[in-house]
């Protein structure tokens, strides 16, 4: 799907610098003003889009601030007493416990800081390993289209996608008993397929362009073009698609926690809604907002900064302004 | 005639899928799966009988016997039997799936057809103000997780938190009545839940229509908006559109919803499976992950043909 050239790109300036990146650049305009043209790559002018993009900067700002938060865990900073009871069961917010305590009277607060750390856990390996493998999948899919390797990457990605999502992760769960990393398998075995999907387009454009057939002409080998040459030209793509996996794989742990097919050991927003759902009855929303309000924020920032960065990236969208 | 062959081909390039995700769905449930011998066995067993039963569930014999042994009961319907109630699978699909159906029908449909509408809109004043509304609603949206809006809207149908309207859980349906005042609160979560999503793909589906040339053609020609919107863009927005809803039906169907059928203890497809899977009961799990990877392929297979029979231009290799 080709995203919409956006109303607030119409309005930018298309001044004489920008235009002439790509193309050849006529003398007198090189010697105008050529400092201005050295530094202004794809990626700088990305960058400068970016920072033009009011939400995208909150957004990122927002994401910047739980991702402090969750390094903090990970040093040993904060929410460290997340799992000793420290008082009785359901007491109300106070100095001490600022969210409150949970029914074994153990710290809200603290738990929802560790949740923070588990979210970005999952978040991260999920995201990181899926675009790899969906990345150099694609790209090799997509570099030896039509033959047998393209057709048996297609038809597993056709497969995995058949089953749907969460019985998939039942199904992984029943053939690793036991592992707690059951649930990222199960995530990563089936969001690579959609980076791989687009990365495989991209890259079947890609290849007939001169500069690979140039390397190819000159006796590079596949695979030096294909990790060399290709694959960091769909860089934007993957940062995109990483940025997507990783809001699915926070929301996905939630739901699949609930359904006891999640986390297990340690504590994430997922294991807290699951106790909330037995406690908003009884009116004790304490769990419910603490873990639901971090979770909302985080995917919204995340989705807002996705939708940012899909725009400022987009490299149609760079040489039309 | 070329519609015929046109089919044919489809249907052959279905066959390595299907064999894959029986394949898939073999090797993590039943090969790499749960040793069943001890949940068919009484207690204090002696050795002859537990090779008796491992005989019974074919442990002893090699791969390629194992998988063709559960395609056949694929094929067969024959899933054996629940391990916990002792029921036949095939006649608790046949109790739950209906029940399923139900319940997430009218959300479904409904939460389709609101989106559509409100893309409609948003592509209608694109870039104005009521596009943006619609589009960060839509954000919104996608960004509350589902279990959220499940509690959320619980208590605010069904306790006394709330305008405690509706049943908080359960489904004795014998009427209509009964019906619509069960189905209410799974419906708005069901719409809820898919407006955000669906509204964000429909819009760019309609934008990019927009952008076509025939577009610009019809308005010199003085066509008005609204003819253009109801006539021509969504005639051609329709493929990508239905192939969206077609293709999710089996998920809707037989998968259930696992967590909306479990936060309102509905007994249809969802419950049974969330049972089976913390109570372990393969049969169960195999037969609802295995029927629904199939019944997704039919519907791939099925969307192809008949888009191929309304538009010949579509062509094989696409």
């Amino acid at each position: 799907m080709e995203p919409e050239p956006q109303p607030s790109e119409r309005r930018e300036e298309s001044s004489l610098a920008e235009g002439g990146v790509t193309g050849p650049v006529p003398v007198d305009i090189l010697t105008a003003d050529a400092s201005h043209y050295r530094s202004e790559s794809l990626w700088t002018k990305s960058i400068r889009k970016f920072a033009r993009d009011p939400m995208g900067i909150a957004a990122l700002v927002i994401v910047s601030v739980f991702f402090a938060i969750a390094c903090g865990v990970w040093a040993g900073w904060i929410g460290q007493n997340w799992s000793s009871l420290q008082a009785d069961g359901y007491t109300g917010m106070s100095r001490e416990h600022w969210f409150g305590t949970n029914i074994n009277g153990q710290d809200i607060y603290a738990r929802t800081i560790q949740g923070t750390k588990t979210a970005f856990e999952v978040g991260l390996i999920v995201a990181v390993l899926s675009t790899v493998i969906g990345g150099i999948l694609g790209a090799v899919a997509g570099y030896f289209d039509r033959t047998i390797v393209d057709e048996v990457i297609m038809w597993l990605y056709g497969c995995l996608d058949a089953i749907p999502f969460y019985l998939f992760v039942a199904a992984v769960a029943f053939a690793l008993r036991d592992q707690p990393y059951a649930m990222h398998v199960a995530m990563i075995a089936t969001f690579w397929s959609s980076t791989c999907r687009i990365v495989r387009g991209e890259v079947i454009k890609i290849k007939s362009l001169e500069y690979v057939q140039a390397a190819k002409a000159l006796g590079v080998g596949s695979m030096t073009i294909i990790f060399r040459h290709v694959i960091p030209n769909t860089f934007h793509i993957l940062l995109v698609q990483g940025t997507i996996a990783f809001v699915s794989a926070i929301k996905s742990e939630v739901i699949l926690t609930y359904l006891g097919l999640g986390v297990k050991h340690g504590v994430s927003w997922g294991t807290m809604l699951s106790e909330s759902t037995f406690e908003v009855s009884a009116g004790i929303f304490n769990n419910f907002i603490a873990a639901s309000s971090f979770l909302f924020l985080l995917v919204i920032a995340f989705n807002l900064f996705a939708d940012a960065l899909q725009d400022a990236l987009d490299p149609k969208k760079v040489t039309a302004s | 005639m070329e519609t015929l062959q046109f089919a044919f081909r489809k249907i052959l390039y279905a066959i390595p899928l299907l064999f894959g995700v029986t394949l898939i769905s073999f090797l993590l449930m039943v090969y790499f799966g749960p040793d069943l011998t001890y949940s068919l066995i009484g207690k204090n067993p002696t050795a002859e009988q537990i090779a008796e039963v491992r005989t019974q569930l074919g442990y002893d014999q090699p791969f390629f016997i194992r998988y063709g042994m559960f395609l056949k009961e694929m094929v067969t319907f024959d899933f054996g039997n629940s391990l916990s109630t002792g029921e036949r699978v095939s006649s608790i699909l046949l109790r739950t799936v209906p029940v399923s159906f139900a319940v997430a029908l009218p959300g479904f449909v409904l939460s389709e057809l609101l989106a559509l509408a409100l893309a409609l809109i948003a592509a209608n004043h694109r870039g104005g103000f009521v596009d943006k509304g619609i589009m960060v609603f839509a954000v919104v949206g996608m960004s509350i997780s589902f279990l959220i809006v499940v509690i959320v809207f619980q208590i605010a149908f069904c306790s006394i938190y709330g305008l405690n309207l509706f049943p908080v859980q359960g489904w004795v349906v014998s009427n209509v009545a009964d019906y619509f005042h069960y189905v209410a609160v799974p419906t708005m979560v069901i719409v809820f839940v898919g407006l955000g999503y669906n509204t964000r793909f429909f819009r760019a589906v309609i934008v990019e229509e927009l952008n076509r040339d025939y577009v610009r053609t019809a308005r010199a020609y003085g066509v008005s908006r609204f003819r253009i919107l109801s006539a021509h863009i969504l005639k051609n927005a329709m493929i990508p559109i239905s192939t969206r809803v077609i293709i999710s039906l089996p998920f809707v169907v037989i998968a259930g919803n696992l967590v909306i059928e479990r936060y309102f203890n509905i007994p249809g497809v969802g419950l049974i499976t969330y049972n089976a899977i913390t109570t372990g009961d393969l049969p169960i799990v195999k037969a609802v992950v295995t029927s629904t990877a199939i019944l997704y392929v039919i519907a791939l297979v099925f969307t192809d043909i008949v888009y191929r029979m309304i538009d010949p231009r579509v062509a094989l290799n696409s």
